[in-house]
């Protein structure tokens, strides 16, 4: 079941001072079917807004959603078909687990029989068949999140959305579930929307993730696709962990330089711009010809990877708001601190940005 | 199961205003009914004896057809009896009564309860729950059950007086067994035990004093509930009935309500006044909707959090 | 530093103590007491009273009296009917309320008034309302071509006065339990109706199944202190009948009217104890009804 949103816009007036906020600000948007997605954002940045628009829950002021051919912008949230995974849950406190889950089939006149069946399969998918005759609040919190999810397959929704699913889970808990999620949307094959703050969460599971920014996506893709080819700045900060570096660098007569050390070439005219290089970017090169060299501050080696924090000597210019960058290189380097090494850079791993964050080509 | 994917959209519009349109009408009715006494009141009031006796009564009257007469009425001195000089109802008289009384039983429950509350709230003592435990046992017991003995009491102190009772002696009576609330203690405790042990111990570092902490720090940071309950407690006098009738032996001593409902009954010829007493109704009732009006948000809060213990 | 609060607390507690045990521990005990006491004549003896001696007769005389069940039978019917349709009532208009944001608060001023009346003064204005000949009632019976009915004068029947009364007793009992209802439906989290749409249940079900359990809690505490309060209905009969108590003498009598009538009497010998006794009697009556409550709000209150 495919989700198409077209110039989706959702504004938010502030009461006290009137301002405008647009949340969810033109949006055009296809979610393909069958596929687990991860709505991926700063706090603020409009994804859950917009799981929200899909769902009904919240009017749009522009805009349509489609779900495949049915145009679904006027229907209200029981008529779409869906089911909502809430950050807290919102399982109802006074049913058991087993009324929880049958309350959207009730609604829905499914038969008796058939509904009981469900019930328990559902239970099944999720692994709570035991708990089926507890309360909410006697359950762990993992185990409300999979009442939750088992309540919102149980009507066989033609779209399941989930809202930070694994925020409020330790840490723990967090990578098993998310394991559970791939594999129950695996197995149920259903379009599945995710919302989450959490870049290596999104990058984990997801078949395709859509970075958000200020109510506008920044980029869709696969996850690795988006982590090796950001489209902006922003995109290429968010993702991966360490952050990538930003040096501020110049082109000059068609070669990068970086405090004018020549780092690389590229066929762009001569301006100031920006300069992205994950940490795992970097080579070191023995055979000292480089000009980007620098002594090494701190070497942190855990097992297979070293780990390089290098200062930018001088005060101005360098890195972008930052006053050291992060070079990841096998350990095999035998790198002390203090050290001088040379660096060259992947030129496939470098990437190069105007001032503005925008990408060059 | 594609059956509940319904497509029509203008049902769900139709539907939508459909239930807003029956609940307002609803809510319009149930407002009707709500202040159709309160229209009757005002409407009898302004019937001059004539327009009163009409069968089927006027269900409304035109500005012009407004009589006041009733109300100048009320302020008329009675011509002879054993009230002679007095007005006929001698409405400011028992507002007078009714505020003085309000006024003392008022700053006597807030002197208990403010020192009552602390004392739980604040202090540590042995007995301390059990003590709280009894009280709250005792909100549970019928009023009439203290009456009784209070009303000997009050006998035995010299207050009932059937001969001589003094002014003095009225106030004495009618304020002395409302000078507590354990319910009022209740809730200030609750809202003085929200106010965080950190501020009493920094206090108490720099040498303050229990007395000089309840006055200075939790009286003003309780502030809004110590109105409320004061708001809350002035509204009492208003309704009392029983006690007030119970105890005053003369007219000039009664409360608003046991004075009103006395009033006009039986006049000699055995009908009752109804456009006086709806005037003498409506003025005992106006007080209390201004004081309303006034303190709206503040009656309604306290009310409603009064309402739901915790 | 916290022992030392003995002697202190003490202090503070003593105004309020001192009050309460004059004027609510000693008469609580008082009254049981005066209940057993024979021939009893409060005023005499310069105020200290005169018994003849201690009996448990007294109990006996009220459970004969036949003006104590018509007592009983007013109040309970009273009650036992006001209680469930105010609270009914004032559920669906806090629900009704709660989805009309705009004009929310005009309402619910409106609708708060009964609570800041005097409930004689209203009640009179009730009585004129119930009036045979000058009343709305008739007046809106003749409409539907019924005659017109006496409800609360002196040919009136049973039925129509405790008509008259009922519909005076719920008109001012629904202030109190709208603002309770609306207070305690804004505390409800949002995201159980959010989830209710999408599990998609109707605005009916989403009442039935999620709105009143959640809150039934709430609705347990309001049924028993507005069923305890109603047991000790005075005021309003004061209000609609007068003294007079109904349209004929004590024809709308009450437990707590009862109570009074007797005390009234002190004059003659041994009234003021079966107005004790008769006090004692709906002591424990209100006592059977919040333990019964208590116990059954453990079963069944939801969470």
């Amino acid at each position: 079941m495919e989700i198409r949103m077209a110039n989706l816009t959702k504004i938010f007036t502030s009461k006290k001072d009137k301002k405008e906020v647009h949340a969810v600000d033109h949006v055009d948007l296809t979610i393909p079917s069958g596929k687990l997605i991860g709505l991926l954002g700063p706090s603020g940045c409009g994804k859950s807004t917009t799981l929200y628009l899909i769902a009904g829950l919240l009017k749009q002021n522009e805009g349509q959603i489609f779900f495949e051919d049915d145009e679904v912008s006027e229907m209200p949230p029981e008529k779409r078909g869906i089911g909502l995974v809430f950050q807290n849950y919102a399982l109802y406190p006074h049913m058991t687990v087993r009324d929880n889950i049958l309350f959207p089939l009730q609604n829905l006149k499914v038969e008796k029989e058939e509904a009981k069946r469900r019930t328990i399969e559902m239970a099944e998918l999720v692994g709570l068949q035991e708990m089926l005759d507890r309360k909410p609040k006697e359950l762990s919190g993992g185990q409300q999140q999979r009442v939750a999810i088992a309540r919102a397959l149980v009507k066989k929704p033609r779209v399941l959305l989930l809202d930070e699913p694994l925020s409020n889970l330790d840490a723990r808990l967090r990578l098993q579930t998310r394991e559970e999620i791939k594999r129950i949307q695996r197995e149920t094959g259903i379009t599945t929307v995710f919302v989450t703050h959490d870049q290596e969460e999104a990058m984990s599971i997801s078949d395709e993730i859509v970075v958000m920014k200020d109510g506008v996506i920044q980029q869709m893709g696969l996850p690795q696709e988006v982590y090796d080819h950001p489209l902006n700045l922003f995109v290429a900060k968010f993702l991966g962990n360490p952050q990538i570096n930003v040096f501020e660098g110049d082109i000059k007569g068609g070669k990068v330089l970086i405090e004018d050390m020549h780092i690389e070439s590229a066929k762009l005219p001569d301006q100031q711009i920006l300069i992205g290089v994950r940490p795992e970017g970097f080579l070191v090169d023995n055979t000292l010809k480089s000009d980007f060299k620098f002594a090494v501050n701190l070497v942190e080696t855990i097992g297979r990877d070293t780990t390089l924090i290098i200062d930018m000597p001088s005060e101005e210019g360098g890195l972008l708001d930052k006053k050291s960058f992060k070079v990841i290189v096998d350990a095999s380097h035998r790198i002390q601190t203090g050290d001088l090494v040379h660096f060259t850079v992947k030129p496939e791993k470098m990437h190069l940005f105007d001032l503005d964050g925008g990408l060059l080509k | 199961m594609s059956d509940i994917y319904v497509k029509n959209e203008k049902s769900y519009r139709a539907k939508k205003i459909t239930f807003n349109v029956l609940t307002y009408l609803f809510l319009i009715a149930i407002a009707i009914a709500i202040l159709i006494p309160f229209y009757w009141m005002l409407l009898t009031s302004m019937k001059s004896d004539e327009l009163m006796r009409r069968i089927p009564p006027l269900l409304w009257l035109n500005p012009k057809e407004w009589q006041l007469s009733n109300y100048y009425r009320l302020f008329e001195l009675v011509a002879s009896g054993p009230r002679r000089g007095e007005p006929l109802f001698p409405f400011f008289t028992y507002m007078r009564n009714t505020v003085v009384i309000s006024i003392i039983t008022t700053a006597g429950t807030m002197i208990t309860t403010v020192l009552s509350a602390f004392a739980f709230a604040r202090l540590n003592f042995k007995g301390r729950d059990i003590l709280f435990a009894i009280l709250i046992g005792t909100m549970m017991i019928p009023g009439e059950i203290f009456i009784l003995t209070n009303f000997l009491t009050i006998n035995r102190m010299g207050w009932y007086d059937i001969m001589n009772q003094s002014y003095m002696d009225v106030i004495f009576a009618m304020t002395l067994p409302f000078m507590t609330s354990v319910f009022y203690i209740f809730y200030l405790r609750q809202t003085f035990k929200q106010i965080p042990n950190e501020l009493y111990y920094a206090a108490k570092v720099d040498g303050t004093s229990n007395f000089q902490y309840l006055l200075k720090i939790m009286i003003p940071i309780a502030l809004p509930t110590i109105i409320t309950i004061t708001i809350l407690n002035s509204m009492g006098a208003w309704n009392a009935y029983i006690w007030p009738a119970m105890i005053t032996t003369k007219d000039e001593f009664r409360l608003v309500s046991n004075g009103l409902r006395g009033a006009f009954t039986d006049t000699g010829t055995g009908r009752t006044d109804y456009g006086q007493q709806m005037a003498s109704a409506t003025l005992v009732t106006l007080p209390l909707l201004i004081l309303f009006f006034t303190f709206r948000k503040q009656i309604m809060r306290g009310v409603s959090r009064s309402g739901i213990k915790g | 530093m916290e022992t030392k609060n003995n002697l202190k607390a003490w202090f503070y507690l003593a105004p309020m103590l001192i009050l309460m045990a004059v004027f609510t521990f000693y008469p609580l005990i008082n009254a049981f007491i005066i209940s057993f006491y024979k021939d009893y004549l409060p005023l005499a003896n310069n105020g200290t009273g005169s018994i003849s001696g201690y009996t448990l007769h007294n109990y006996v005389v009220i459970f004969k009296n036949q003006l104590f069940w018509k007592a009983i039978l007013n109040t309970f019917v009273l009650a036992f009917v006001s209680v469930p349709v105010s609270i009914i009532v004032s559920l669906f208009i806090s629900v009704s309320l709660k989805a009309i944001p705009k004009l929310k608060g005009f309402f619910q001023t409106v609708f708060f008034l009964p609570y800041v009346t005097n409930a004689i003064a209203v009640g009179m204005a009730f009585a004129v309302l119930f009036h045979k000949d000058y009343g709305l009632f008739n007046v809106v019976l003749g409409l539907f071509k019924i005659t017109p009915i006496d409800w609360i004068g002196g040919t009136a029947s049973w039925w129509a006065q405790m008509s008259a009364l009922m519909v005076f007793t719920i008109w001012s009992s629904l202030a109190f339990k709208i603002l309770v209802f609306t207070s305690g439906l804004e505390n409800i989290d949002k995201q159980y109706y959010d989830a209710a749409r999408i599990d998609s249940a109707s605005k009916w079900t989403i009442f039935k199944r999620i709105t009143v359990p959640l809150l039934s809690p709430l609705i347990l505490y309001i049924s028993i202190t507005s069923l305890i309060g109603a047991l000790k209905a005075y005021n309003s009969v004061i209000g609609l009948f007068g003294e007079k108590l109904g349209g004929q003498p004590y024809s709308m009598i009450t437990i707590v009217a009862f109570v009074y009538k007797y005390r009234a009497d002190f004059a003659f010998q041994g009234f003021y104890s079966y107005a004790a006794s008769a006090a004692i009697i709906l002591f424990f009556i209100t006592l059977i009804f919040s333990v019964l409550q208590t116990m059954v709000s453990r079963s069944r209150v939801h969470y």
